[in-house]
């Protein structure tokens, strides 16, 4: 444990370092920027229009993130060749994969907390209209790019990081499909075909159960009870996924 | 040195012509409005592939439908893909209020008043509680439906109003319109009963607006006047009621 620790700062530091932050400062300047462009284009809309679009960017901006770190995280470690330096100390693959993650998790959790805070404070400054469930939708989002990014880590441990980058963006957009796997396996008559949709629906990490947009705009009441099984059910694919990245690192050869 | 000169001219040079293409751009005249007939996808195909961000979608549809609306107003007077954006932007946000309320106007412009009062029927029955839908189905039935019997018309409208003065919020104005349009409409009693509930509950002006529609709708004759108010007794508090006959028998020995 002490040792996943370790790692896992190492991790945290390393990303930090990298200036990932620097996405929340996009992030901020482009909120700015689009609440201005906002208020005077959507018909007295900004309040709606911030919460929606904003979490959003804070989607697409952490998916950008959390891809193309976590591609390279392992990776870069191997190309380098400081893996060998620290396998050579008493650290197991499988400490490793765990380590790596949890620091990138770390940063994660960083970036969707400032992107979060900021969108928060500026419809609250600006439009006058917070609401808590931006907060709840940002945590929603980063449980969501945390799986996006055990699974980019699953393929940097078998591929190379572009590879590992797009198949990790493929899997988050397949992510927002898995419902239309279920119904391709509902139309299909053999039983062969329905049984294989089934297992691409199951191995397809469902993102889009629950959307919590919609109550943030004030269309919809979510309920805690779907909310607590999805994040259940995600952070059982995260732990599922990170454990197949570890057994398959152990087995890897350099 | 002369390398370094060089290299500073050539990027200095390469900002001067980014910068001069785009202002001589910038100068060129407003596009024409494009064509009105755009294409818009069903709102099934991204309720299938997109659940996630249907509500987004339809707030990106909704700017898009402003900035169509407001070129082509400006322009060509032509809305042709008008009805397809307002069922895409209501069908993905079915509780957007404001989409409901714009379309409803827009669509006047796009000669299509059928199309305003289906879509804001169709928002009242996702927004049963907000006072504002039945209040402009009213209007829009009051004012433009194209059915000739102006009396059918005028219950239809007041129909409406007297529901929207049921709903949290609505202005006192609203039950005074039902009022009215039902005393055009013909039906007198309720018209009557109507006045006398918005005397119950209504402020100073509304309570004046009803003495005076009042005095016109019941019978002159004392006797009959009796009767008729009499029968108004549990349509407002009793302290109400003592203010409200000697208000509508004032004249009368």
């Amino acid at each position: 444990m002490r040792r996943i620790y370790a790692i896992a700062v190492n991790t945290f530091r390393e990303t930090i370092r990298d200036r990932v932050l620097g996405v929340i400062v996009l992030f901020a300047l482009g909120m700015i920027i689009a609440s201005l462009w906002l208020a005077s284009i959507s018909l007295n809309q900004q309040a709606r229009m911030m919460k929606d679009f904003g979490l959003v960017a804070v989607t697409f901006f952490g998916l950008v993130v959390a891809v193309f770190v976590a591609a390279s995280l392992v990776h870069k470690e191997v190309e380098k060749r400081t893996v060998f330096v620290l396998f050579s100390k008493p650290v197991g693959r499988t400490e490793f994969i765990w380590g790596k993650f949890l620091g990138l998790a770390a940063t994660m959790l960083v970036v969707l907390a400032g992107m979060g805070l900021f969108l928060f404070l500026l419809t609250l400054v600006v439009a006058k209209q917070a609401s808590g469930w931006l907060l709840v939708a940002t945590a929603l989002i980063y449980l969501q790019l945390l799986v996006v990014m055990a699974v980019t880590v699953f393929f940097s441990t078998v591929s190379s990081a572009i590879l590992a980058s797009v198949l990790g963006i493929s899997v988050f957009v397949a992510g927002q499909l898995s419902h239309n796997v279920l119904s391709l396996s509902r139309l299909g008559n053999g039983v062969v075909l329905k049984a294989a949709s089934w297992i691409v629906y199951v191995l397809i990490p469902n993102l889009s159960a629950v959307d919590i947009k919609p109550t943030v705009v004030g269309e919809a009441s979510a309920s805690w009870a779907s909310i607590a099984a999805w994040g259940g059910y995600l952070v059982a694919y995260i732990v599922v996924v990170v454990l197949a990245a570890s057994w398959v690192f152990r087995r890897k050869e350099f | 040195m002369l390398k370094r000169s060089v290299s500073v001219l050539v990027a200095l040079a390469c900002v001067a012509g980014v910068v001069v293409y785009q202002a001589h751009a910038g100068t060129k005249p407003a596009p024409a409005a494009g064509d009105p007939n755009v294409f818009v996808p069903s709102a099934k195909f991204y309720t299938d592939f997109s659940p996630s961000f249907r509500t987004s979608i339809a707030d990106a549809y909704w700017l898009q439908m402003i900035q169509y609306y407001g070129e082509h107003w400006k322009t060509d007077q032509r809305f042709d893909a008008l009805p397809a954006m307002v069922d895409l932007v209501t069908t993905l946000s079915p509780r957007f209020k404001q989409a409901y309320f714009f379309s409803a106007f827009a669509l006047i412009d796009a000669n299509r008043p059928d199309l305003s009062y289906h879509y804001l029927l169709a928002g009242y029955k996702a927004n049963p509680t907000d006072w504002h839908f039945p209040f402009y189905l009213g209007f829009f039935a009051w004012t433009y439906a194209s059915n000739k019997d102006r009396q059918h018309v005028a219950i239809v409208a007041a129909d409406f109003y007297s529901q929207a003065a049921k709903l949290p919020g609505a202005l006192p104005s609203v039950a005074r319109l039902a009022a009215a349009l039902l005393a055009k409409g013909g039906e007198k009693q309720k018209a009557i009963e109507t006045w006398a509930a918005i005397y119950g509950q209504g402020d100073k002006y509304s309570q004046q607006k009803a003495i005076a529609a009042l005095d016109a709708l019941l019978p002159q004759g004392k006797q009959e006047r009796v009767t008729v108010v009499t029968a108004l007794r549990d349509l407002m508090p009793a302290s109400q009621y003592s203010r409200f006959v000697s208000a509508i028998f004032r004249g009368y020995q």
